[in-house]
């Protein structure tokens, strides 16, 4: 039955599996249950109180993004000639840009105000002179009808907020109507003094951000309007869209681009986020105090223990081992319930203040907090990290354990 | 039969510094064990027994000497190489019975050969061997730290036992136990003498058990004497008779109280 001595020969140092390890750690956990969850709840609140705090900030700039931005590509650029007198954005001057490197599609503006006339009621508004490609660079929301075709002329489409200061609600109600604009043709070098017309309603887009018509660019063309107001480019790649700046740059106009906003838009929430993370370092470091006091408290309990060990043959290390092993245990779990617990925390939040804005009529759907997944992957490594700092101290004492000693002390 | 020298010891010696003062427990100790044989080490408390222990099972480096296993200097091992040692060569067992609280019994007898890198299913296979080995199997679940003293002692033993060492070193594993759970605990070490040919050093304060011994080791003052199997006879009467005598003494002591007014 039992193996002759001789032949069973251990011949190699073997370290302690992991997996035995882990047990053992396991074990001595949930030996003291109450130490444990006590310990295993300070990171909850710890890990949580960042996690949840972050993800609203982060959920915020997004929201805020979303919304200054919109649907604007990145890889956008604007062109303005700005207050310059002798430099004008021309065709000669388009085409001086149309003619760049990694120009991929781009759209011409005019930008006026103007009245608008519609079924009696009358309401300053500004009038866009837009082309098809225009309509491909920006994003429109239709609620009514379409956007304008190649052939159209006399066709016009304007935004829900034109329609509400006239006090038509239903854009449904404004497709097809004729409308008079009348555009006051100021400090533009054309014989015109205006353009009056009328022009059919052929879609309503869904902005209320004050009361805007586009109509095509050919009626400002006609009218001998010779300097557009704005151009749009679309680079090939966002990446080119700094080289593709300095070179318009350098002939003289001015451009803005969402980069610009979004760049902006960060180095607030930056700024915020930091705030909102050393809000939640306090709850941290009750974690913190609460870990080192348990394996400090459990390194004392168990010196006896782990002499025994080391004196039936487990080297010291595999004792250091064992410490950072309980550690990285407590971090893990405490991480894992209170990203799990921060989350479903901003998810019921979420749904209540979508429901509270739902109420007071705001269609759109939003998220207040956003968890992506490498903050997910932050919060572990980051609580792994400091796991690993606490347990230094604790874990490097229990492997200078000497045996004797230990055995000896009662 | 020649047998084989396993341990030697030579020129052995161990000073404590406490409070300024120096103690020398062991002085220039010399002696050898021999392939599968009884060892009992005696001597007055306070001797330095417990110390020799230390010193064979590779816990402790002496203040001078060296103790060769197999012709080997443990004190020159890397201390992995000796960690690997102790779980591998040596069984112990203690007076008082030391156990991982959070483990059951079987887990504790499997904590050698954890040591070993076994798996936890091949560890507790061979644990429970050891574990029927000392008649505890049914304990195999249990906490360790609510059974009896002699219970505890058993199950000390086969943790001892479990890597099927070469050497059993046991410090007076008998000491808190009463005649009957000492015996058990004597049989099981004489067994693995004869059953397993395990080298056994032991130390106890039990002189019945000093004629079980082949070799004996008495240390007293510093001073390590050997004593072979027909002197150990001879030694054993000699206690026995000092035994006797001091038996007498105390009796008549006391019957010289109880006539005191
Ligand atoms: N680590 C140590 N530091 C200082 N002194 C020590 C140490 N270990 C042992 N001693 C001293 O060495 C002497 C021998 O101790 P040891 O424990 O070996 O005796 P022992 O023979 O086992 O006694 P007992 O029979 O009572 O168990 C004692 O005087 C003890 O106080
Ligand atoms: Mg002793």
């Amino acid at each position: 039955m039992q193996p002759d001595l001789k032949t069973t020969a251990h011949q190699r140092y073997t370290k302690i599996p992991s997996a035995v390890l882990l047990h053992v750690a396991w074990r001595n956990l949930i030996n003291k249950k109450l130490r444990a969850f006590l310990t295993i709840m300070g990171i909850i609140i710890g890990i949580g109180s960042i996690f949840f705090l972050l993800s609203f900030g982060l959920g915020l700039r997004d929201l805020v993004t979303r919304e200054v931005i919109g649907n604007q590509s990145i890889q956008s650029i604007e062109i303005e000639s700005g207050n310059s007198k002798i430099i004008k954005l021309d065709q000669a001057g388009v085409n001086k840009v149309k003619g760049l490197a990694h120009v991929k599609r781009s759209s011409l503006t005019y930008t006026f105000p103007g009245s608008l006339k519609i079924k009696g009621s009358e309401t300053d508004t500004i009038v866009y002179g837009i082309d098809p490609d225009y309509q491909g660079l920006t994003s429109l929301r239709l609620l009514e009808g379409r956007l304008l075709n190649d052939g159209d002329v006399k066709q016009a489409f304007m935004n829900q907020g034109a329609l509400n200061s006239v006090g038509i609600t239903d854009p449904k109600k404004a497709i097809g109507q004729e409308i008079q604009l009348a555009i006051p043709l100021q400090n533009v070098e054309t014989s015109k003094k205006q353009i009056v017309d009328t022009y059919k309603v052929v879609g309503v887009i869904d902005s209320t951000s004050g009361s805007e018509i586009f109509i095509p660019r050919f009626n400002f063309e006609a009218a001998g309007v010779l300097n557009y107001s704005q151009m749009k480019v679309l680079a090939d790649s966002g990446a080119d869209v700094g080289t593709l700046r300095k070179q318009i740059e350098s002939l003289g106009y001015q451009t803005s681009s969402p980069v610009d906003t979004i760049d902006q838009i960060n180095q607030i929430f930056r700024f915020f986020n930091i705030i909102l993370a050393g809000f939640g370092i306090i709850g941290m470091i009750v974690a913190v105090l609460g870990m080192f006091n348990t394996l400090t408290v459990a390194l004392l309990e168990r010196t006896k223990e782990i002499g025994l060990m080391v004196a039936l043959g487990a080297r010291n290390r595999d004792m250091r081992r064992l410490f950072i092993l309980e550690a990285m245990l407590l971090s893990l779990i405490g991480a894992a319930f209170g990203v799990l617990l921060a989350f479903l925390g901003g998810l019921l939040i979420n749904v209540l203040m979508n429901s509270l804005a739902h109420n007071r009529g705001v269609t759109e759907h939003f998220m207040l907090f956003a968890t992506p997944f490498w903050l997910i992957l932050a919060m572990f490594g980051f609580m792994m990290v400091v796991g690993l700092v606490v347990v230094y101290f604790p874990a490097r004492r229990a492997g200078k354990i000497n045996p004797i000693e230990a055995l000896r002390r009662e | 039969m020649n047998k084989k020298v396993m341990i030697q010891v030579s020129g052995l010696s161990q000073e404590f510094e406490t409070d300024g003062e120096t103690i020398r427990p062991l002085q220039q100790a010399n002696f050898s064990i021999l392939e599968n044989t009884f060892n009992i080490i005696y001597g007055p408390s306070g001797s330095g027994k417990s110390t020799m222990l230390n010193i064979l099972s590779g816990l402790q480096a002496p203040t001078a000497g060296t103790v060769m296993f197999e012709g080997q200097n443990i004190y020159k091992m890397s201390r992995d190489a000796l960690a690997h040692f102790r779980a591998h060569r040596l069984g112990v067992v203690y007076q008082t019975s030391y156990w991982v609280h959070s483990l059951n019994v079987l887990e504790n007898v499997a904590m050698p050969l954890y040591f070993l890198g076994y798996s936890r299913r091949k560890a507790a296979k061979l644990a429970m061997l050891a574990l029927q080995r000392v008649g505890m199997e049914r304990y195999a679940k249990k906490s360790p730290i609510f059974l009896s003293g002699g219970e505890q002692q058993r199950i000390g033993l086969a943790r001892a036992l479990a890597t099927s060492p070469l050497y059993v070193i046991a410090d007076e594993p008998t000491g808190n136990l009463d005649t009957e759970n000492g015996d058990k605990v004597m049989n099981l070490l004489l067994n693995c003498q004869t059953e397993f040919r395990c080298t056994i050093i032991l130390v106890t304060h039990n002189m019945e058990y000093v004629p079980l011994a082949d070799h004996l080791i008495h240390i007293q003052d510093g001073l390590t004497e050997e004593l072979q199997q027909a002197t150990a006879l001879q030694a054993t009467e000699e206690i026995i008779r000092d035994l006797r005598q001091r038996v007498a003494a105390l009796a008549r002591m006391k019957a010289k109280d109880a006539t005191r007014p």
